[in-house]
C-alpha cells in the first residue's frame, strides 16, 4: 500500500466510524508538494502544510546544502532535492508549489513555476520590484494557475472578524492605520566559518542588503500593508518614508529601523514603523474610525469605542428648578477621563479558534487546490502590498514622496 | 526581551579554528557570553564561548528562536499553538500533524508507559482542577477527581505514526506538556548550537533542565550544583556534566497551602493528586527531554521503583533521589555516586 492508498484507506476508516469523525476528518484528496527555497520561512511553512490532512512533500529545491537535511528532519523522511528549480519543475509527481526563496527570486521562480500549470503558495512579498511585481501577475493570469500570497494574517480567525466589524462600521469610517513590528535583534543569522569571500554571507543574510532585499519594510511590512488595503479596499497611491542605521553597523545596507506613511485615497493613511532594538510594541496594528478603534496583534484583536459625545438638546429636569434659578456650580474643570479615552480593557473580539495564521493560510491553499473554494489572498492582494513595497524600498532612501503605480492589467 | 551580556570570564587561547564569521589570521581568544530569554514561563541562560561577539550574538538568537519556535509548538497558555490545537479537536477525530509534534507525543508516550503512568502529559485537566494552571491553588472534591478519570490517562492518546495523526478516545482530555516540554526544547536548541559549531556552551531552562554542550577551555566539563534539601543553603551535590543534560524536580517554586499542608505542583496521575514526601530529585540523561520527563517519573514513583525504572528504561541515566522531609531528607541514589565526577554531602541527606 503506498501513501497516498494508505492515506485514501485511513480516511475511508474514520469516515465509517461516528458522525464526528466524519466532520474532523473528510476523505482527502492527496497534495503533493514541492518546495522552493528551504530556509528559516519555507521550513515554517513546511511544517504547518504537513499538518493539513493529506499533504506530502516530494521534493525540494535549495542552492544552500544544509537545507536538504534540515528538511529530512522535519519532514521525517529522506525527501528528494536538487539545486535547479527546473529540475524540480520537470518531476510528475507535483501537484502544487510552495516557493519561498528569497524575494529578489521571486519573479524567475514563480513565473517559471506558472507557465507548467501548478498552484502555487509564494511567500511574500510578491516581487522584488516594480517590474517584477508587474511580471509576476502577468504570468500568474495569463497562465491561470491558482496562486495564493502568503500574507497568513488574511486567514487569521481573529484578523478576519475584527476587520468584518470594521467593514460593518463598528469604528465608524476608518481613517488611519498604524503599525509596528518592533523587535530587538540583529536580525542576521549564523553563518558557517570560513567564509572568505562572503558568499554565505550574503546567501544566508540576504535581508540585510539592498540588493536582495527590501529590508524591514518589505520583509515585516508588507503584512501590514497588506491589511491596509484590506481595510481601505484599495492599494496607496504613494508613500514618503527614510531608514537608517541606528544600532547595527555590521555592513549590512538596509535600514535597522524604517518609518513609512503610505497615502490612499480621501487622505487616509498608514503608518508604518519597524525598529529592531526594542520590542516593546512588537507587532501590532491599530485601526483608527471615526466612532472607534481595533487592536490587532498576532494572537487576537481588541476593539475599543470612541466616547458617545452628544450635541442633542436635554430637557432641564433637575430637581423641580431650572438651571437658571439654582445656578451653575464652578469648580475645577480638568478631567483625566478625557485625556485618556482608551483605559480600560476593551472588547475583545470572539473568534471560535485561534488556529495558526500560517496553518489556516496552508490548509486553505489545499483546499483551494482540491477545488474546494477560491482563493482568497490571491495574486492581486500580493501585488497591491508588494507594488508599495517596492516603492517604499527606494523611497525610505531618497526621503521623498513617490507615486506607487497600479497594476498594468487588472486581470 | 533578550538581556545580552558579554563577561569575559577566561582568556585562553585554544589551538582549534576561531569560531568567527569569516577567517581570522590568528587564533582568538574564546570568550564566555551569557544571554537571557524569558520563555516558556521562566528564563532560559545560554552560556556559550565563541572568540567571536558578533559569532556569539547570532548563534544565542538563534537558540532562543529556537526555543521561542518550540513554545509556539507546546504551549497550552496559547490557543493558537499546535498542543492548544490538538488539544482542540483530538476528542472529535485524528488530527494530522507535523513530524515534530508526533515526535514529542511518541517521547511522552515512551515514558508514560515505561513509568506506568507515573509520568502523564494528559494531567491538564487535573492541573487545572488543583489550580496549578494559572496559580489559585484549591483542593477539589473526591467526586470531580473521579469525574477527572475519564478525561485523564495516557492509554487514551492514540497516535497514528503512519497517519501522523493523534487522537482522544475520550473528548476532553488536555494536554498539558509541563514535564517535559523545557526539555524538548533544549534538545531542540542544542541541536542549533551543534549546526553552528559551538563547542562549548551549556543551556539552561531556568535551571530545571539544563545541557551541557562540550566543556569550558580547559575543563573537563560544566559544573553544576544540586543544593540542599530545602530550606539548607547548603550543596548536596557538585557534579560535572559534558555532553549530557540534568533535569531536576522540586516544589519550591510552584505550590500552594491550605490547612497548614503544603501542596505540590507534580501530579500523581495515578492517585489524581499532588505527590507526597518527595523533596527534590536530579536526573542525568543525554537526552534533555529524557532527562526531564524522567525527573517528573522519579519524583512520583517510590525510590524503589525510580531506580527499576531507571534500570529497566534509563540504564544510562544517574539519578539523585531526596525523600521525607527537610528535617530528615534520605537520599536514593541511581549511579550518582559511581559517576565519577560527582559527590554527595550525606550530612544533609542520609544514604
Amino acid at each position: 500500500m503506498n501513501r497516498r492508498d494508505f492515506l485514501q484507506s485511513a480516511s475511508a476508516a474514520a469516515l465509517a466510524s461516528t458522525t464526528i469523525a466524519r466532520a474532523a476528518v473528510p476523505a482527502v484528496k492527496p497534495v503533493r508538494l514541492g518546495i522552493i527555497g528551504a530556509g528559516s520561512r519555507g521550513q515554517e511553512n513546511l511544517r504547518q502544510f504537513l499538518r493539513v490532512p493529506g499533504v506530502s512533500v516530494e521534493a525540494i529545491c535549495d542552492i544552500y546544502p544544509p537545507r536538504y537535511e534540515q528538511v529530512n528532519r522535519l519532514v521525517g523522511k529522506e525527501v528528494p532535492h536538487t539545486a535547479d528549480y527546473n529540475e524540480l519543475l520537470a518531476r510528475n509527481d507535483i501537484d502544487a508549489v510552495m516557493i519561498a526563496s528569497p524575494v529578489a527570486c521571486h519573479a524567475e521562480h514563480v513565473i517559471a513555476t506558472a507557465k507548467t500549470g501548478r498552484a502555487i503558495y509564494g511567500e511574500k512579498a510578491l516581487g522584488f520590484t516594480v517590474e517584477d511585481n508587474q511580471n509576476i501577475l502577468d504570468a500568474v493570469v495569463r497562465s491561470k494557475v491558482l496562486f495564493q500570497i502568503g500574507h497568513e494574517y488574511r486567514y487569521a480567525s481573529w484578523v478576519r472578524e475584527a476587520i468584518r466589524r470594521v467593514h460593518a462600521g463598528e469604528i465608524g469610517t476608518p481613517t488611519h492605520v498604524y503599525a509596528y513590528w518592533h523587535r530587538n535583534g540583529d536580525w542576521r543569522r549564523s553563518v558557517p566559518s570560513p567564509d572568505p569571500d562572503g558568499k554565505l554571507e550574503r546567501l544566508i543574510n540576504w535581508r540585510l542588503y539592498r540588493e536582495s532585499s527590501g529590508g524591514l519594510g518589505t520583509e515585516l511590512g508588507s503584512h501590514h500593508i497588506d491589511m491596509a488595503n484590506w481595510v481601505f479596499g484599495e492599494q496607496p497611491e504613494s508613500v514618503i518614508g527614510t531608514n537608517s542605521i541606528c544600532r547595527y553597523h555590521d555592513g549590512r545596507t538596509v535600514g535597522d529601523n524604517v518609518q513609512s506613511v503610505f497615502n490612499y485615497s480621501q487622505g487616509r493613511r498608514l503608518v508604518f514603523s519597524s525598529i529592531t532594538d526594542n520590542a516593546k510594541v512588537g507587532c501590532e496594528l491599530w485601526i483608527y474610525g471615526t466612532a472607534g478603534s481595533v487592536q490587532i496583534t498576532i494572537e487576537d484583536a481588541t476593539m475599543y469605542f470612541e466616547k458617545n459625545r452628544s450635541n442633542k438638546p436635554t430637557a432641564d429636569q433637575a430637581e423641580g428648578k431650572t438651571v437658571v434659578e439654582r445656578g451653575v456650580v464652578t469648580g475645577a474643570s480638568y478631567s483625566t477621563a478625557g485625556e485618556m479615552p482608551y483605559r480600560g480593557p476593551g472588547e475583545k473580539v470572539v473568534v471560535a479558534s485561534s488556529e495558526d495564521p500560517t496553518l489556516a493560510a496552508a490548509r486553505s491553499f489545499v483546499e483551494a487546490v482540491r477545488g474546494e473554494h477560491a482563493i482568497f489572498a490571491d495574486v492581486q492582494c500580493g501585488f497591491r502590498a508588494a507594488i508599495a513595497c517596492s516603492v517604499a524600498h527606494d523611497a525610505v532612501f531618497v526621503e521623498n514622496k513617490m507615486l506607487i503605480p497600479k497594476a498594468a492589467h487588472s486581470g | 526581551m533578550r538581556r545580552w551580556l558579554a563577561v569575559v570570564w577566561l582568556a585562553i587561547t585554544l589551538s582549534v579554528a576561531p569560531l568567527a564569521v569569516a577567517a581570522a589570521p590568528s587564533p582568538s581568544p574564546l570568550r564566555l557570553f551569557i544571554t537571557t530569554h524569558p520563555a516558556m514561563g521562566t528564563e532560559f541562560t545560554l552560556y556559550l564561548y565563541s572568540a567571536s561577539p558578533a559569532v556569539a550574538a547570532a548563534a544565542s538568537e538563534e537558540v532562543f528562536d529556537e526555543v521561542d519556535r518550540i513554545e509556539q509548538l507546546l504551549s497550552n497558555y496559547r490557543n493558537s499553538s499546535e498542543l492548544s490545537r490538538i488539544n482542540q479537536n483530538a476528542g472529535a477525530g485524528p488530527v494530522t500533524t507535523d513530524p515534530e509534534m508526533l515526535d514529542f507525543l511518541e517521547q511522552s508516550e515512551h515514558w508514560s508507559q515505561a513509568s506506568s503512568g507515573a509520568f502523564d502529559i494528559t494531567v491538564g485537566r487535573l492541573m487545572k482542577a488543583w489550580g496549578f494552571f494559572r496559580y489559585d491553588g484549591r483542593i477539589p472534591m473526591d467526586s470531580e477527581l473521579e469525574d477527572l478519570r475519564a478525561v485523564t490517562g495516557w492509554e487514551k492518546v492514540k497516535l497514528d505514526p503512519a497517519a501522523r495523526t493523534v487522537q482522544f478516545t475520550s473528548p476532553g482530555i488536555e494536554l498539558d506538556p509541563g514535564g517535559i516540554g523545557k526539555g524538548f526544547a533544549v534538545d531542540a536548541a542544542v541541536r542549533i548550537l551543534r549546526a553552528d559549531h559551538i563547542v562549548a556552551a551549556m543551556l539552561s531552562a531556568g535551571s530545571s533542565t539544563v545541557y551541557a554542550l562540550g566543556a569550558p577551555p580547559h575543563k573537563t566539563g560544566w559544573r553544576v550544583v544540586v543544593p540542599g534539601p530545602l530550606p539548607s543553603q547548603k550543596t548536596l551535590s557538585v557534579i560535572t556534566l559534558r555532553d549530557t543534560s540534568l533535569s531536576s524536580a522540586d516544589c519550591s517554586q510552584k505550590n500552594f497551602t491550605l490547612g497548614g499542608h503544603r501542596y505540590c505542583h507534580i501530579m500523581d496521575p495515578r492517585t489524581m493528586r499532588p505527590v507526597e514526601g518527595r523533596i527534590q530529585v536530579s536526573v542525568v540523561a543525554p537526552s534533555a527531554t529524557a532527562s526531564d520527563a524522567l525527573s517528573n517519573v522519579v519524583f512520583v514513583e517510590t525510590p524503589e521503583q525510580s531506580v527499576a525504572t531507571l534500570r529497566a528504561f534509563a540504564p544510562d541515566a544517574h539519578a539523585l533521589i531526596v525523600s521525607g522531609d527537610a528535617g530528615a531528607a534520605r537520599c536514593t541514589t541511581f549511579h550518582w555516586i559511581s559517576h565519577g565526577t560527582s559527590s554527595i554531602d550525606s550530612t544533609h541527606c542520609a544514604l
